[in-house]
């Protein structure tokens, strides 16, 4: 294409959406960097620069340990969990059934609730004795009294993922079906005429044409998971102890509770470059297979 | 056709209705007791055994539910047609200029995807101020547009590089069209699809956030769906509420049920075109 | 390409700009809107007859709490209509948000300048508290109010700093056990327990009667504070008043035998299995809901949950309420007791004089308004001459009143976050994990140590 038609001047249209997303979003992320060597508490106006003392009481006290393996751990089993539900769900919905358009809406529903709506119903699943599951297990004369999802340390974190999993895997089944729309009928075909059973075509014929599809979920969920913090906040305040308390959580708690401002800063900035590292690797990792395959 | 074939048929079929059973059960339990009368507190796994909306009513009014939809509403419709507008704006040169400052562009606003609002509210309220940007209940609304230019500009710039074809536009200029009429009357037309899809993903979180409303809106009669839900927070757990509390739910999710019911293909299908193609 | 070198430059110049605007604001929007805020504040001082009759305008309130679920919420409904109908051009805005969330809010917007006209405020030094308010400038001395005579010194006294009050609270608050008096008679305990070694005597009769003898809502962390600081109260603090100023001062710390001892005595509790099972699952409005319904003897709470405990359940009982006796036999048990939270005014408020004349107002000991905030309000009355209205507090108040033993919430002499460790420290213990109580007066200590040289 000619630069005669693709003039530079083109770039005038990205102002407008650059002037907001310096102003609103760039710009306090820098501050973030600015607060991270303070001591400031979030509302005074004066405040020191301590140099690397936030960072330095971050890398000696448990909260960076104990929130980076919640987030890890939340983000791992959102990712894989997630994805392979979703995927197992936009094969059966591409099959040949009946009423499978009402199937994929349906599957979507949970997608379109607030996130405060679902922390309500699924805290009322999750509870013990008078419960969903606990009315369910009861019924069919199944002892529960030890069930404890939300307030046991062991599965709290592991409950609260499962309704972020619950939550999204509408998007990301939807995601999927699309990806499997272009796949091509002759290709399928191709494969089955070659003997290739319902395994194989999914891994060697499937799976290679959904790479972007992959690409995209697995990028989501990935970036969702890091940034985990609503189900913490609405269903079990981090708790019980710290066994839910995901990075932003901690850091959320820390600049409004604590008022600890500058050292929340500092682990904000911490967080930030997990979270880039992170998902910049998966990409260009994703990137280099598309290519390839 | 085999009997092999058959009951294979059925094992998919069921295994569906199963899936979607787990998937939809919390909902349904939550719709039944949302069904019953503030004061039936019989097993709520008695589904339906009661119709009756003394519940709704009870939250309808305890949310102020007619003024909290209407300020979700102004809050969501404004937000997402400037994000469209600028969104798509952006998107053009980013798509269609090959440069190291258009990949720098693309880079740096996908870039901001991985910010989590909570983490820079403080700085963001200090932004507002020191603009002397009054808080009012349309606040929110510069922050909903900052946050969805991300992900908007990643599916608008996806689209017009694979879904719009330079022909079109050198046609445009052959005829003497400047860039702005170019962009606004032959480029932008041709976005609907990504648009829908914009509007859809945009449009469901922020309907749902309650976040930054919380921070900025400071009157009751402000308070779209989402805050005027928070004050139903002490009842969570409550057995007693329940039924008053997943009133309150379902209608606070009822408008985007609704709107999903009328425009499900435009949901499903939108949803995808930026995707697949990005 | 010239034109893309300008923009660049143009949007470099421009973030330079909008970088060192919000970075000098920083520093200046304090030294010049105060000035600003207090001029206006004498203006219309002047003119207070006319602004408060003519001119509307209205004014935002931002408290914490949930609306009450049946019947007129006093601060949403009855205060803004009463208002308006005594200053037909005021028009008061409230609003409501849970604890959490109200904290957040509000000090975001009081950190942007934007806070509500009138707000919530803690006493002392708790999260929200009316020192950090008040040093920081964002409350209005209120010192000019007409009744302070009418107030307790001490609830004054909680919400003053630097000698002048910036709140005025709305009560006394008291700790301490709600209990199921049929389910005690039951096992024969007809009077309640008087110190440690009996109470826990109680609980294990209630607890071999096959009655659950505690309800506590563990899920929600601050409900561990209920029963802690009354233990404290009678373990800590009744031959050292002045612990926590000790503690300040460095000369003594949290991680102290008394409180090792007051964390052993309350993990004791659990230890026993007095408390109910899978409490760490179980939210503070579920533990009400099965107290009154029956489903366990007592519970830990406050005076403010007053409404709550004493609304009807699935079983018929008569309450009873005392203190937690943390004390050892024959001595006294010292009540858990402390300001309640209270109405603080915005110091940068355009309408300061009027948020001062609603204060006035709803607390002139005569008018509709005031009779309708006693009757709403459970927490015991600070104002002079106000009877205790709920019977279910007497033996409390009793002691409190002619005794004078009381303790207030250790957390107010802490700076906000100490407290969440404790609670998630102690959940460990309730959840079967590693920690000992030495673990959580440690952790309590440290947090303590690195939050107060913020200060």
């Amino acid at each position: 294409m000619n630069s005669t038609v693709m003039k530079k001047t083109m770039y005038f249209f990205a102002i407008p959406a650059l002037v907001f997303y310096l102003i609103f979003w760039i710009f306090p992320i820098l501050r973030l960097f600015q607060y991270s060597i303070t001591d400031y508490n979030g509302f005074s106006q004066a405040y020191n620069y301590i140099g690397l003392d936030n960072y330095k009481a971050l890398f000696n006290g448990d909260t960076l340990g104990i929130s980076v393996k919640n987030t890890l751990i939340y983000t791992l089993v959102t990712v894989v969990l997630g994805n392979i539900i979703g995927l197992a769900l936009a094969l059966l919905l591409n099959m040949k059934i009946r009423g499978k358009g009402i199937y994929r809406s349906l599957a979507y529903i949970p997608t379109l609730f607030s996130a405060i709506v679902v922390g309500f119903i699924w805290s009322y699943v999750y509870m013990p004795d008078y419960g969903m599951i606990s009315s369910f297990l009861d019924k069919f004369g199944i002892n529960d009294d030890n069930l404890n999802f939300l307030g046991s340390y062991s599965s709290a974190l592991y409950a609260i993922i499962f309704v972020e999993i619950w939550k999204n895997i509408g998007t990301t089944m939807i995601i999927f079906l699309a990806g499997l729309q272009t796949v091509p009928n002759d290709l399928l075909e191709a494969g089955k005429m070659d003997g290739c059973g319902p395994w194989r075509l999914l891994k060697h014929v499937k799976l290679p044409l959904l790479a972007t599809a992959i690409t995209i979920n697995v990028t989501l969920s990935l970036i969702n998971g890091l940034k985990a913090f609503d189900f913490p906040f609405i269903m079990t305040n981090g708790g019980p102890g710290t066994s839910t308390n995901t990075l932003i959580y901690s850091i959320y708690k820390m600049a409004f509770t604590e008022q600890l401002f500058g050292k929340a800063s500092a682990l904000g900035v911490i967080s930030f470059a997990l979270i880039i590292v992170l998902t910049a690797a998966f990409v260009i990792r994703m990137n280099k297979r598309e290519v390839s395959a | 056709m085999t009997i092999g074939s058959l009951t294979k048929k059925t094992l998919v079929q069921l295994s569906v209705i199963i899936v979607m059973a787990v998937n939809l059960i919390p909902l349904i339990i939550a719709l039944s007791t949302s069904l019953r009368d503030p004061n039936n507190n019989a097993n709520p796994l008695q589904l339906f055994s009661e119709i009756s909306f003394a519940s709704y009513r009870t939250a309808f009014e305890r949310m102020h539910f007619p003024q909290a939809l209407m300020n979700s509403i102004i809050l969501t419709g404004i937000s997402v047609i400037v994000v469209v507008l600028l969104a798509a704006m952006a998107a053009y040169p980013m798509a269609r200029l090959q440069s190291k400052w258009s990949k720098f562009l693309y880079l740096f606003f996908l870039s901001g995807l991985v910010v989590p609002s909570q983490m820079v509210l403080i700085p963001i309220v200090q932004m507002i101020n020191s603009l002397h940007i009054p808080t009012s209940q349309y606040t929110p609304i510069l922050m909903f547009i900052t946050c969805s230019l991300p992900f908007s500009t990643f599916l608008y710039t996806g689209f017009i590089r694979s879904g719009v074809p330079e022909e079109v536009e050198e046609a445009a200029h052959i005829d003497g069209a400047g860039l702005f009429r170019r962009f606004w009357l032959v480029v932008f037309p041709l976005l609907l699809p990504v648009t829908v899809s914009v509007i859809i993903t945009q449009g469901v979180w922020i309907w749902n956030d309650y976040f930054f409303n919380m921070i900025f809106i400071s009157r009751a009669a402000e308070s779209p769906l989402p805050l005027a839900m928070l004050g139903f927070l002490g009842d969570q757990q409550n057995p007693t509420q329940w039924n008053v509390l997943f009133a309150a739910c379902f209608l606070c999710a009822l408008p985007l049920l609704v709107a999903f019911l009328f425009l499900q293909k435009y949901f499903v299908g939108g949803m995808t075109v930026g995707a697949v193609k990005g | 390409m010239k034109s893309v070198k300008t923009m660049g430059l143009a949007i470099l110049v421009f973030c330079f700009v909008l970088l060192s605007a919000c970075g000098s604001n920083n520093g200046a929007s304090n030294a010049t809107n105060t000035p600003a805020a207090t001029d206006s504040a004498n203006d219309s001082g002047n003119k207070e007859e006319e602004a408060a009759s003519s001119e509307p305008i209205t004014l935002t309130m931002m408290l914490s709490g949930n609306k009450a679920s049946e019947g007129e919420d006093f601060e949403l409904e009855t205060l803004p209509r009463l208002v308006k109908e005594k200053f037909p051009n005021i028009t008061l805005e409230v609003q409501k948000l849970p604890d959490d969330q109200y904290n957040t809010s509000v000090r975001t917007k009081l950190a942007a300048g934007q806070g509500p006209d009138i707000f919530l405020v803690f006493p002392k030094n708790a999260a929200g508290g009316v020192i950090d308010f008040a040093k920081a400038g964002f409350t209005a001395d209120l010192s000019d109010l007409t009744f302070w005579d009418n107030i307790g010194t001490g609830a004054k006294d909680d919400m003053s700093y630097e000698g002048k009050p910036y709140a005025v609270a709305k009560g006394l608050d008291y700790l301490g056990v709600y209990y199921n008096k049929e389910m005690l008679e039951q096992v024969g305990v007809t009077e309640f327990p008087k110190d440690w070694a009996s109470f826990l005597e109680a609980c294990q009769k209630l607890k071999d009667a096959g009655i659950t003898p505690i309800v506590l809502g563990d899920k929600d962390p601050w409900v561990i504070q209920f029963g802690m600081y009354p233990i404290a109260a009678n373990v800590v603090y009744p031959d050292e008043m002045d612990f926590d100023v000790k503690v300040q001062n460095g000369e003594k710390s949290l991680n102290d035998p008394k409180w090792v001892k007051t964390i052993s005595m309350y993990k004791e509790l659990y230890d026993k299995g007095y408390v109910v099972k899978n409490s760490l699952g179980v939210g503070s409005a579920q533990a009400s809901q099965l107290f009154i319904d029956g489903k366990a003897a007592m519970t830990f709470t406050g005076t403010w949950d007053y409404a709550s405990m004493t609304s009807k359940g699935a079983a018929e009982f008569t309450r009873g309420f005392d203190s937690l006796p943390g004390n050892e036999a024959g001595k006294p048990t010292f009540v858990s007791a402390a300001t309640a939270a209270g109405y603080g005014i915005n110091a940068k408020s355009n309408n300061l004089d009027a948020a001062k004349e609603i204060l006035n107002y709803l607390f002139d000991g005569e008018s509709d308004l005031f009779k309708a905030f006693v009757a709403a309000n459970s927490s015991i009355s600070v104002y002079k001459d106000v009877p205790l209205i709920n019977e279910l507090f007497k033996t409390v108040n009793d002691n409190y009143q002619t005794n004078g033993n009381s303790v207030y919430f250790s957390n107010q002499m802490w700076p906000a976050g100490v407290s969440d460790v404790m609670q998630s420290k102690f959940a460990e213990i309730i959840g079967g994990q590693k920690a000992t109580p030495e673990d959580v007066a440690k952790a309590m200590d440290e947090k303590f140590q690195e939050l107060w040289k913020n200060k």
